[in-house]
């Protein structure tokens, strides 16, 4: 498997799987939105910045940011 | 005044009364404990972001960025592990053990899957610690991340032996709610580093 090939792989792998994860962690948060409780509202949270991270790893897999596309 | 001299004898749900009391308290100092992490690790990241300020080029000469492919699919197996231990914590409070056992164990699997993957890339990186402040800055952050991840595989391994031990049952389970949190915690870290070192 070829350099360029292998990092095709890693991409779409990463962008697949961020997509699940992200739609599951936003899928808890909407289940749990009305839950009270403090470990409910922390973990919400948390949560919460998990999706944004998925969002982040999707758009850096598909060349939108990151220091890739600036060619170093 | 207690039970006993209200004319009646300690009932069960005192107990659990009393265990609600505590792990209100308990949560709390959880919290803080996690809040005070949090500051920790943002020092070490305003170091970082200082470091790269003040230096006239960046990435420093000589050194390799490292691989940005692999870390998101590492990203990926760390933030589906947060995925499968909310799902484990689901399961105990709806009762279904055997289904919160296999959660568990998938979130330890794949936190041991995380840890590989960065020693993976530890061993193919074109940077040392001691070379450049890219180096430093790199190895400390995600080093300390990875000790936390140990940390939390060890915590996880200690709460699933602790369940079947028999130690919590569906109304007191106080110490999954720490493992819980802590986990997502450690996911939520690794979110600002990935970009830090990966994207900006």
């Amino acid at each position: 498997m070829t350099e360029h090939t292998l990092a095709y792989v890693l991409r779409t792998i990463a962008i697949i799987g961020a997509i699940v994860v992200g739609v599951v962690a936003i899928y808890q948060v909407r289940n749990d939105w009305k839950t009270p409780g403090l470990d409910i509202q922390v973990s919400k949270l948390l949560l919460a910045l998990m999706a944004f991270g998925c969002v982040i790893v999707i758009l850096s897999s598909w060349g939108i940011i990151g220091w890739q596309t600036k060619g170093y | 005044m207690t039970a006993a001299s209200l004319g009646h004898e300690p009932h069960h749900d005192d107990g659990l009364a009393l265990y609600r009391e505590v792990a209100d308290i308990r949560l709390l100092g959880f919290v803080l404990f996690l809040i005070s992490d949090c500051i920790l690790f943002s020092s070490f990241i305003f170091a970082y972001l200082y470091m790269r300020n003040a230096a006239p080029v960046w990435p420093p000469t000589g050194v390799g960025l490292p691989d940005a492919n692999l870390a998101a699919v590492n990203s990926i197996v760390l933030f589906g592990s947060g995925a499968t231990m909310h799902f484990a914590m689901e399961n105990w409070k709806h009762g279904t053990e055997v289904k919160f056992r296999r959660w568990m164990v998938a979130t330890i699997i794949l936190g041991a899957l995380f840890l590989f993957g960065q020693g993976y890339e530890y061993t193919h990186i074109n940077a040392t610690w001691w070379g450049s402040t890219f180096g430093a800055a790199f190895f400390t952050l995600t080093g300390m991340h990875g000790f936390h991840v140990f940390c939390g595989i060890v915590f996880l391994i200690i709460l699933l032996n602790q369940t079947l031990a028999g130690v919590y049952n569906k109304k007191q389970y106080f110490g999954l709610v720490a493992g819980t949190l802590y986990w997502h915690f450690v996911d939520v870290i690794w979110v600002f580093l990935f970009f830090l070192f990966y994207v900006w």
